[in-house]
């Protein structure tokens, strides 16, 4: 089953009790950044929030904290509200392999009932207003950003979606944070090297499967399109802007179309970031927009950032571990049993492996800092049993507490590339790594006291399936 | 013109009207592109009260790191 559009799901968040919709006037600043950040401090199975009533705007309505909860996310994949996270996981890889799925092209789209098309001002336009305090300015930070790669403009499989922050500097103005990893600063790159602008379109406001995919590190010759519809199991409804060759998802709220200009830089930020610091102030590119479209009524989505767990963790969580899971697979594919990058989009992972002799584990843990995702992350990766579930924090700290020993099981690798936005590193961008190998020793490596591992009662599993019957029924 | 309460600049413009008349105008600085609301606290919007800490200073803005850099024209 897929989501027809962002109306669609909100209403199956507001049937199934996950969508709070808060009536009473509030102030657009502090109130709405601060709902955000107080949704996940109160609970981890929060609901999205729904303002209509906020102070000087007429009829303006802004949705937050969307798939800010297992349960959220859960339903984003139509699953029950109450799935575990490790059968999040491991559905969404199984869809994964689903991929490609052909899209299905429309000839209109919702958002054509209202064109601006002269005078933009994006401050009339959008319900705008300041997240964390100390900010440069309001932003736009869950926009699907689509562009084309201009040496290969015909190919739909190198057209990019993803999400990058976007501080709204002037009426029809937009700083944007390609970094340099992003597929999206590689189409920049080349646009500017011809000495062209980069025609983009920012989609606001969408069903949650394709900002899912378009926050999650895939290849740059797969389509988000193409793996959106693996992932919601039908093809992805797109259309093509007039006049562009930009596919955006159909059922968006609003599209702002524009481009980057070439060659121009301007500062930005700070802004709060998902390291739970300021990212300091940098030259960065710019928009401009020059046409945007709307649903009547439109609704503004906004996702609060900070420091985890916010809706960023939950949106970057499984779509992290399962591509990392995958590449584990592809060097390893008898031993991999589960990946959880979900700590900081990754700076921390947890890896459980079976392994083939002494040394193994090790090896799996070097292997995930040479992924693709791994390059900029898994600032320390904690590799356990099989038998350990790495969704399970309270079951990793005991093979932590239990199977690692400091004096073999610590390896430090120094200067490492990591994310120039993690704090501690030094110069940005670089830092040391560690791997803690909490696995147990086996063959050559013969140490430590484990030949009697305490096994569950004969019948758990059977009381754990009539448990989570008996509470799902609740 | 109004003064930026993060760089000092006096080139700062209003650049929205609440739609209700009277509620808020919202501002932007065309020098270190802080915007702010009239009606947040007096720390977000008064020169002398915001953060020591994350004031801008105008001489550093042309020397802040680009990301990405701009890359040289080639011939395609």
């Amino acid at each position: 089953m897929a989501y027809k559009d962002f109306r669609d799901f909100l209403d199956t968040l507001r049937k199934e009790g996950q969508l709070l919709t808060i009536e009473d006037e509030v102030m657009p600043e502090p109130d709405l950044g601060s709902a955000g950040r107080a949704i996940n401090n109160v609970s981890d199975k929060s609901p999205a929030l729904l303002f209509t009533n906020i102070h000087g705007y007429q009829n303006a309505s802004v949705a937050m904290n969307v798939i800010g909860s297992w349960p959220n996310h859960a339903l984003m994949m139509g699953l029950p509200k109450n799935t575990p996270v490790k059968e999040q996981f491991f559905e969404f890889a199984r869809r994964w392999d689903n991929f490609p799925v052909p899209v299905k092209r429309m000839d209109s789209a919702p958002f054509q009932e209202v064109e601006i098309n002269q005078d933009v001002n994006l401050f009339d336009i959008l319900p705008l207003f300041r997240l964390n305090q100390y900010d440069g300015g309001f932003y736009i930070d869950k926009a699907c950003v689509i562009s084309r790669d201009p040496s290969d403009p015909d190919n739909f499989n190198k057209q990019n979606v993803g999400i990058y922050r976007i501080q709204v500097k002037g009426r029809d103005t937009l700083g944007i944070q390609p970094v340099p990893q992003h597929d999206i600063a590689v189409h920049l790159r080349m646009a500017e090297e011809r000495g062209e602008n980069l025609p983009v379109a920012l989609a606001i406001g969408c069903e949650p499967v394709i900002t899912t995919m378009a926050a999650a590190p895939i290849g740059y010759d797969q389509s988000e399109y193409e793996m959106a519809g693996a992932i919601q199991g039908e093809p992805y409804k797109v259309f093509t802007l007039p006049g562009t060759n930009l596919d955006v998802p159909w059922g968006a709220e609003f599209i702002l179309e524009g481009e980057i200009l070439a060659g121009v830089r301007e500062f930005e930020g700070p802004f709060g970031e998902f390291t739970g610091h300021y990212s300091g102030g940098r030259s960065m590119p710019v928009i401009r927009i020059k046409r945007v479209y709307h649903r009547k009524n439109p609704i503004f989505e906004h996702l609060y950032i900070g420091m985890p767990w916010t809706e960023t963790d939950y949106m970057v969580g499984v779509n992290t571990c399962v591509p990392m899971y995958q590449q584990l697979k592809d060097a390893f594919p008898n031993e991999i049993v589960a990946v959880n990058a979900m700590y900081t989009h990754g700076l921390v992972a947890i890896i459980s492996t079976k392994k083939r002799y002494g040394g193994f584990a090790k090896a799996v843990g070097m292997r995930a800092m040479t992924t693709p995702h791994g390059l900029g992350y898994c600032k320390l990766v904690i590799v356990v049993d099989e038998t350990v579930d790495p969704f399970n924090l309270p079951q990793v700290m005991w093979a932590l507490s239990t199977k690692m020993h400091p004096a073999h099981d610590v390896i430090i690798l120094p200067d490492m590339s990591v994310l120039p936005l993690d704090p501690g590193s030094n110069p940005a961008g670089i830092s040391h790594k560690m791997i803690l190998d909490a696995t147990t020793p086996v063959a050559p490596e013969t140490r430590g006291h484990y030949t009697q591992p305490l096994d569950a009662p004969l019948a758990t599993e059977k009381w754990e399936k009539i448990f989570q019957d008996l509470l799902s029924n609740q | 013109m109004t003064t930026c309460p993060r760089c000092d600049s006096t080139k700062a413009e209003a650049v929205a009207k609440s739609p209700v008349q009277g509620a808020w105008t919202v501002y932007t600085c065309p020098v270190c592109f802080y915007t702010w609301r009239s009606t947040e606290a007096d720390k977000f919007t008064e020169p002398s009260k915001y953060e020591p800490s994350f004031k801008v200073n105008q001489a550093d803005i042309p020397n802040a790191i680009q990301v990405p850099t701009v890359p040289s024209r080639t011939n395609h």
